[in-house]
């Protein structure tokens, strides 16, 4: 069989045209590959919000080599507004936990910081989730994310199309990033974990509220892009009382009494997932982000504590993210 | 379309406030936060200027022998964007934000910047939530039904080429309902207003009040918010008798006493006193807050000055009593 010039002009054209069609999907979307090389997940027994917290997280972070001597801590928790009687928010005595151990671990200062995802109000918020009369007590500052000035930052990932974000000045100079979620199922992308934390970070006064810009982007995509553009050093998750079913905010309350440390997100939320009865290869942002941002294999985990045993009943969740149980 | 105020300058209407003292020791300290471009930041601690806590600070401002209005409706002038609207902050990208309702409010009374104004107004009537194109109304009638809400029903988006969201709904319909005519190239603003509203009423909390967005997601009925109600609310001043309304009004009349923070208060206070109810005993709680002077976040420290002298800043709004 003879190939003519004009079949072979054809040909080459048709194959041009599909490599650019096709290539977008199979060149990496991230710019950088993070990962350590072994991660490591403290599961930690805590069946209520006491005053033992601070003894219970102290020696949970003894559990890695952590130094922040002279450094700017951020303690990001989930805090999205207030329903009475709804375990929305990261419960502020873990949080006020975590700032005396990070003090005595010598930081030089300890910020806590998140712009809530649904209300203006900020204050009506701290005010009503029992974080005012906390921090005051303890004289820790707040900022306010929906509002601190903002500066513009290239994204280290193009899962969204984004170029760039508007994003707080306070959180990108802090040495030492901490995200603190609430264990929580989402109607939206299946779970709430340390990763989907950080769109708390994103400016309600540049981008609205609810963050809706990332919405639109793709819930998944737009963690991605954020999570690799504002690497989480540390997680503390909140598992004492999680939630399941219609979350993250109409869900339904459900103790797990744990709570959860990690020196990677990646690890962090594939153990969450693994508690919560989820099979975290079955959710996209974190199956995507074992790619090059941390690491969700147990085999890449050390995994210190107690074990991350799937619960006897999974988390109840809304019928589109059924297919994330494991059994 | 409400004519009914066009012809009054707000920034002329007499100061009315059950505490002077309180109101000049506050308005004394919001002249102090202004930067030397002519702006205010959002936080006291901040000097990044942008163009939320400006609007609010320069119609506090307004009637008071403080402050410069003049250098910050030239940092008003200053920042808009070529293509009409107005960035959030000073130095933002381009594209415009839902701030660009409150800039055309706070340069009502400058002869100056009505070529301004007429910009930001044509900007705002050709800004539209996603769900107002054919082809998301169709997604969101067929495939994605989760929200419980009317796609016909559209407003404004915080940012474009998003879906309407109460708040910036609310301040486009009261900056455009204050446009004397529907002329000149802005002859869907009545369409646009009517949209607006309908779209409010639309997406109210099954038991009255507002929350950010829509009243129903994945079968729960929203808790309201006190500041997204009231601002909707003012917005809604002339639909005083849809069922809607009046129970958003007892909604925020039953919650505005348990308010303990000053921003939601403030607003409570305004779409109270716009709707003719009584709010001297919800002044006598935000005079009583403590700490007002040192508030941090400048946005709230101006609206209480609004709120303490409510009826200029109704008249900022449009809305008259």
């Amino acid at each position: 069989m003879s190939v003519t010039r004009r079949d072979f002009l054809i040909g080459s054209a048709a194959l041009a045209a599909g490599a650019t069609v096709t290539a977008p999907f199979l060149l990496p979307k991230y710019h950088l590959d993070q990962r350590p090389k072994r991660s490591r997940v403290a599961i930690l027994n805590a069946q209520q919000y006491s005053q033992q917290l601070d003894q219970i997280l102290a020696a949970g972070l003894r559990l890695f080599p952590i130094n922040i001597r002279g450094k700017t801590v951020l303690l990001k928790p989930n805090l999205v507004d207030y329903i009475p009687g709804n375990a929305i928010n990261t419960h502020p005595s873990l949080v006020l936990a975590a700032a005396e151990s990070f003090r005595r671990m010598g930081a030089k200062s300890v910020i806590v910081a998140e712009g809530p995802g649904h209300q203006r109000d900020t204050q009506l918020v701290l005010s009503q989730s029992g974080y005012e009369q906390c921090l005051r007590g303890e004289r820790i500052r707040f900022v306010d994310l929906n509002r601190d000035e903002l500066i513009r930052i290239p994204l280290r990932a193009s899962y969204t199309g984004m170029t760039h974000l508007w994003l707080p000045r306070t959180v990108l100079e802090a040495d030492f990033l901490v995200s603190m979620p609430k264990i929580k199922t989402h109607h939206w992308s299946g779970v709430t974990l340390s990763m989907k934390n950080m769109f708390g970070v994103v400016p309600g006064a540049r981008y609205g509220w609810p963050k809706n810009i990332l919405h639109w982007k793709g819930i998944q995509e737009s963690i991605l892009d954020l999570c690799a553009t504002v690497p989480v050093n540390f997680v503390i998750a909140d598992g004492i009382v999680a939630m399941e079913g219609n979350g993250p905010l109409n869900g339904s309350a459900r103790p797990l009494g744990k709570i959860v440390l990690a020196d990677d997100p990646v690890a962090a939320d594939a153990t969450c997932s693994r508690l919560m009865g989820f099979e975290p290869d079955r959710i996209v942002h974190i199956r995507e982000s074992a790619r090059f941002l941390g690491n969700a294999s147990p085999a890449l985990i050390d995994q210190v504590g107690e074990t991350a045993n799937a619960p006897a009943a999974p988390f109840q969740v809304v019928s589109e993210f059924r297919f994330l149980h494991a059994f | 379309m409400r004519f009914d105020s066009k012809e009054i300058s707000h920034y002329k209407v007499p100061t009315v406030t059950t505490d002077p003292v309180v109101l000049s020791t506050l308005l004394a300290e919001l002249s102090l936060r202004q930067l030397p471009c002519g702006g205010w930041a959002a936080l006291a601690s901040s000097s990044q200027p942008a163009i939320e806590p400006t609007c609010y600070s320069a119609l506090a401002l307004g009637s008071a022998p403080l402050g410069d209005i003049e250098r910050a409706q030239d940092f008003l002038l200053h920042t808009q964007n070529p293509n009409g609207s107005w960035p959030v902050f000073s130095g933002d990208d381009q594209e415009g934000g839902w701030v660009t309702s409150l800039a055309v409010m706070s340069l009502f009374d400058l002869v100056p910047a009505i070529p301004a104004r007429l910009k930001g107004l044509h900007w705002l009537v050709s800004c539209v939530g996603r769900e107002g194109n054919w082809f998301w109304k169709w997604k969101f009638r067929t495939a994605d039904r989760h929200v419980r809400f009317d796609p016909d029903k559209f407003g404004w988006p915080w940012f474009p080429d998003t879906v309407s969201w109460v708040v910036p709904t609310a301040f486009s319909i009261l900056a455009l309902t204050q446009l004397p005519c529907s002329c000149g190239g802005l002859e869907k603003v009545p369409f646009r207003v009517e949209r607006g509203v309908e779209m409010l009423l639309d997406r109210a909390c099954p038991g009255g009040g507002w929350n950010a967005g829509n009243g129903t997601v994945y079968g729960a009925a929203l808790a309201p918010h006190a500041d997204d109600t009231a601002i909707a609310l003012l917005a809604l001043c002339d639909r005083a008798k849809e069922p809607v309304v009046q129970a958003s009004v007892d909604y925020l009349e039953r919650v505005g006493p348990t308010l303990t923070v000053p921003w939601s208060l403030a607003w409570a206070i305004l779409a109270l006193a716009a709707h003719r109810r009584p709010i001297t005993l919800l002044q006598r709680s935000l005079v009583a807050l403590p700490d007002l002077v040192s508030i941090d976040d400048t946005n709230t420290l101006a609206l209480v000055c609004l709120a303490l002298d409510f009826q200029r800043a109704l008249s900022v709004f449009g809305v008259t009593l």
